[in-house]
């Protein structure tokens, strides 16, 4: 924390704050769509290119951080902002920009009120930079429940026909959750301030607490219960296929590619790492929570026939596998599991778009009335093809990469686990290949003349697929900014 | 009473001779627009005396302090009446109420909220709460054509003549147990009373916490408040969430202060009190369909929580309590301001079916009253989830984990019937009809709520330094 006194310049805070100027612009623009779209468009390209920077040039923020920010708010209480950025906030970071660009690309012929659909998009990008980024307890809640705020308006607005009841239960569901965390937060910056008189919610300064086993936890389950709420694992679940089905097209791709992922982040900055020996004893629940997790999912998609619901059960199908790789505590599950997180994003994230697309043209999401879109639109159905192969894990593109290696690292310590898990794998591939068949092979079952991709869809894809490729190929630059982080995060939570 | 006695109680004789002399003046001139303009300078008058001219007594009359916490709750009312008057302007034009009489009523009762705020006697403190309360009985029924009004104030009057009641007769016990009515002696020398002495001091305490409970909306004792906030036009009942139980907060928190050990006895039922409020608060806002009656629920969750910091009785208790008084005040009164703003001929918009996209219609005002109803329910970012922040935080230093556990429980509750509300707001639905546009007094009055909802809820330190300061 020693580079906290040298100025620099705050670009941490620029990727927290330039979405959120962005949007307050948007909301100023009222009525004029054009105006806010471009606008919305050219604020998520400039937090791109700051995370490109970011990416590109590694700072060096002292104590193992990549960059570090530390500014006094509210000194009473002991709460600061403290921006911090380690190799996993860094890709999760790119992640969010680069699929925000792609969530306003795909909101381009939002009409209706669009200059709000924009503002909201961005405050939401503000919020998920803020999770990500944020290193102190209050700073971090703060986003926490901010982020959902414009999710409730985007599901609740532009969503289908349930769409008022499913932002509810997407509300009230995380924010049970979030609660529960909060209590956690004030106990242990009580306990915390308690033992060593300085009162503080800065999360490196509350990883010296010493808790006795029970208070441990109970924080724990305070924290996790937020946690396994988001990420979402199998009970609790229900509010996210109902979210997912429900959102605006842009809305979908957020909610599977960013904000569920929060979860799991959250368990890895924060559950992890304040409660190691509640996290070890806790390990082999989340793993049987994450395996049948895995299989409940993979066997509700592939018995469901709306294809955005089949979506989202595989996106809980393979979040069971991300966290599973976590309950293994090793480092090649963990390496594995980020990655996947990331490349989890890009294919179901692209899949998302695809079904919004195919729903524009057929005005259906039905596998009764879906089938033959290659003969219709076959540069459509070749993307569809693709990204369905690349998310049931097909070697050589993207999440293979980092399922192997979850698949390898668990088998290293819990081979039963590995082998089961295989099995689940096995089951993504059944359901995936039931959704290609019923969506773009066999018969049309109604004769029709679609338009295939245009240009602006071929800007959202293309990019997409080429990173799919790419990181089912080489994906050993997204891998190195994890090596330096994942190993001390692994000891510090295993004594 | 010596010259420094008044020059003491300047911001009240303002208050108090200022409402007096527009009084006079209306039975000759009864323009209402400068006679609201002479209500909202008087008010502002009192807020600038309380701010700077330092009191020379620290005690008037051994019945009301001048310390710095009293000016402070003087300097709070006499904004919230400026304000109460400037979102009533239309109404009093526009419904042709006696300008004179309600703008002298609004003074008359902040300066009884003011004096309560800062009693330091038993008696001071009855005379006081009376002062506002008999303001109020006019001020809800004063819309004669409003079919409701005068359920609304009958219900205020009989309520409020029980409360009297019990008020009087458990004063009169703690006088017979203590022989004293001054504070905290009143109360310290229960310690010291023995046997039956200290049965009737303890009976006499319960009462005084009933009425206490039927002038805050404590449960069981609440049930009046939806019925009279409904009734009441809008401006009066953002007075009577905010001010009217703020000043009885605050002049508790002054009792507890001092209670000393005696407080502990009492503990027990408070904390019931506490739980029930909060859970019949939140349970009862549930159901509401009409915006005003919801707003009288979260009021009653509201007192609920603050029971909660009172309970601790600590020194970052009242901190907190305090913290969450005033961001309660600025937050529940700005969702009365704008539900006022937006009132025309056919009155004021309550039902959910006339709020049904309204935020297509208004978007700015419901946009800040979405802002204020999130910071009621909680969200960081307001005012609402730092005052509930500090006020948890104090509970579980003081190991009232269940009290969290079951404030935490009602803010869910909470937050489901905000969020239908505004839900409610931003339901497509084309055929809406568009409400009045709103004066420039009542935009004005809602951009200082709003701001101060934000900043208080991004920089609350400035304010948590400010009253640990005048609470030592």
């Amino acid at each position: 924390m020693t580079a906290a006194s040298l100025p620099q310049f705050p670009w941490l805070t620029l990727l927290v704050m330039l979405p959120l100027a962005g949007a307050l612009l948007c909301l100023l623009h009222g009525n004029r769509t054009v105006e806010s779209r471009w606008l919305a468009l050219a604020t998520s390209l400039a937090v791109f290119g700051v995370s490109l920077y970011l990416f590109f040039c590694h700072g060096d923020g002292g104590s193992g951080w990549l960059r570090y920010e530390d500014v006094s708010w509210i000194e009473r209480y002991g709460i600061r902002y403290v921006l911090a950025m380690d190799g996993i906030a860094l890709l999760m970071v790119l992640l969010t920009a680069f699929l925000q660009l792609a969530a306003i690309l795909l909101a381009w012929r939002v009409e209706e009120k669009a200059s709000y659909f924009f503002a909201l998009l961005l405050l939401l990008e503000s919020g998920l930079m803020g999770i990500f980024l944020a290193y102190d307890l209050i700073l971090f809640y703060l986003f926490w429940e901010i982020a959902l705020i414009p999710m409730f308006f985007l599901i609740a607005v532009w969503g289908g026909e349930n769409r008022r009841r499913a932002a509810l239960k997407f509300f009230l569901y995380t924010l049970a959750g979030s609660l529960c965390m909060l209590v956690a937060m004030i106990t242990l910056y009580q306990i915390h301030g308690d033992q060593s008189g300085t009162y503080s919610f800065v999360i490196g300064d509350l990883l010296q607490t010493k808790l006795s086993s029970t208070q441990e936890v109970w924080l724990f389950a305070g924290f996790m219960a937020a946690f396994i709420v988001k990420s979402p694992l199998v009970p609790f679940h229900t509010w996210l296929t109902d979210a997912l089905t429900e959102a605006p097209a842009a809305g979908s791709l957020d909610l599977t590619g960013l904000l569920i992922k929060t979860g799991i982040y959250g368990m890895i900055r924060l559950a992890f790492p304040l409660f190691p020996n509640a996290s070890r004893d806790f390990l082999p629940i989340l793993a049987v929570l994450a395996l049948f997790g895995l299989f409940h999912a993979a066997w509700c998609a592939y018995n469901e026939d709306d294809i955005k619901r089949l979506l989202a059960y595989s996106s809980i199908s393979h979040l069971g596998l991300v966290v599973l790789g976590l309950a293994a505590w090793q480092l090649t599950a963990w390496e594995g599991s980020i990655l996947l997180m990331v490349t989890h994003g890009l294919t179901t994230g692209a899949l998302f778009v695809l079904v919004a697309l195919i729903r524009e043209r057929t005005g259906t999401r039905s596998l009764q009335e879906l089938g033959g879109l290659w003969g219709q639109a076959p540069y459509l159905s070749a993307m569809f093809l693709l990204f369905s192969l690349a998310s049931l894990g097909l070697p050589g593109l993207a999440n293979f990469a980092g399922e192997i290696l979850v698949l390898l690292g668990v088998f290293q310590v819990h081979p039963v686990w590995a082998v089961i898990a295989f099995a689940g794998v096995v089951f993504a591939a059944a359901y995936m290949l039931r959704l290609v068949q019923g969506t773009i092979w066999g018969p049309a079952k109604v004769k029709r003349t679609l338009p295939d991709l245009t240009a602006r869809e071929w800007l959202i894809l293309l990019p997409m697929a080429i990173l799919v490729v790419w990181l089912g190929l080489y994906p050993a630059p997204f891998i190195a900014p994890l090596h330096g982080t994942v190993a001390p995060l692994l000891l510090g939570g295993m004594p | 009473m010596s010259v420094n006695d008044l020059l003491a109680l300047t911001p009240i004789l303002i208050l108090v001779l200022g409402g007096t002399a527009l009084l006079m003046v209306c039975a000759w001139y009864r323009a209402p627009r400068p006679l609201l303009a002479g209500g909202v300078t008087v008010a502002l008058m009192a807020a600038l005396a309380a701010g700077l001219v330092p009191p020379p007594a620290t005690e008037i009359s051994g019945l009301f302090s001048a310390t710095s916490y009293a000016r402070f709750f003087t300097i709070l009312w006499s904004l919230l009446a400026a304000a109460g008057i400037m979102i009533s302007a239309r109404y009093v034009i526009d419904w042709r109420l006696g300008a004179g009489e309600y703008v002298s009523l609004v003074l008359y009762a902040a300066a009884g909220m003011a004096l309560l705020s800062s009693a330091t006697h038993l008696l001071g403190l009855f005379l006081a709460l009376e002062t506002f309360t008999l303001a109020f009985y006019i001020l809800i029924a004063c819309n004669r054509r409003c079919e409701f009004a005068a359920e609304a104030g009958l219900k205020y009057l009989l309520t409020g003549a029980v409360a009297t009641g019990f008020m009087a007769f458990g004063i009169a016990l703690i006088y017979a147990s203590s022989g004293s009515l001054h504070l905290p002696e009143a109360l310290t020398s229960l310690t010291t009373a023995t046997g039956a002495l200290q049965a009737w001091g303890f009976l006499g305490w319960g009462m005084f916490l009933v009425a206490i409970g039927f002038k805050i909306s404590l449960a069981p004792f609440h049930l009046w408040t939806a019925d009279v906030y409904q009734g009441a036009p809008a401006p009066v009942s953002g007075l009577l969430a905010t001010g009217s139980k703020g000043a009885v907060v605050a002049a508790l928190v002054g009792v507890i202060a001092v209670a000393g050990p005696v407080w502990h006895d009492l503990q027990d039922l408070l904390w019931f009190m506490a739980v029930i409020t909060m859970l019949a608060g939140a349970f009862g806002a549930f159901t509401q369909q009409n915006l005003k009656r919801l707003l009288a629920y979260s009021s009653v969750v509201h007192m609920g929580t603050l029971l909660v910091g009172l309970i601790c009785q600590s020194a970052e208790g009242n901190v907190a309590t305090v913290f969450y008084l005033v961001a309660y005040v600025i937050t529940s009164f700005g969702a009365f301001a704008v539900i006022a703003s937006l009132a025309d001929e056919r009155g004021e918009p309550m039902h959910f079916d006339q709020w049904r996209g309204l935020g297509y219609r208004h978007p700015i005002r419901c946009a800040v009253l979405s802002l204020f109803l999130l910071s009621l329910a909680g969200l960081p970012a307001t005012a609402g989830f730092m005052a509930k922040l500090v006020i948890f935080q104090a509970a579980l230093h003081s190991g009232f984990t269940g009290l969290v556990l079951v404030g935490i429980f009602a803010s869910l509750i909470s937050f489901a019937f905000y969020l239908r509300v505004i839900l409610v707001l931003y339901q497509s639905q084309n055929e809406t009809s568009s409400w009045h546009p709103g004066s420039a007094m009542e935009h004005a009055v809602l951009t200082v709520c709003a701001s101060a909802v934000l900043l208080l809820g991004l920089f609350p330190g400035i304010l948590l330094d400010l009253i640990s300061l005048i609470l030592t």
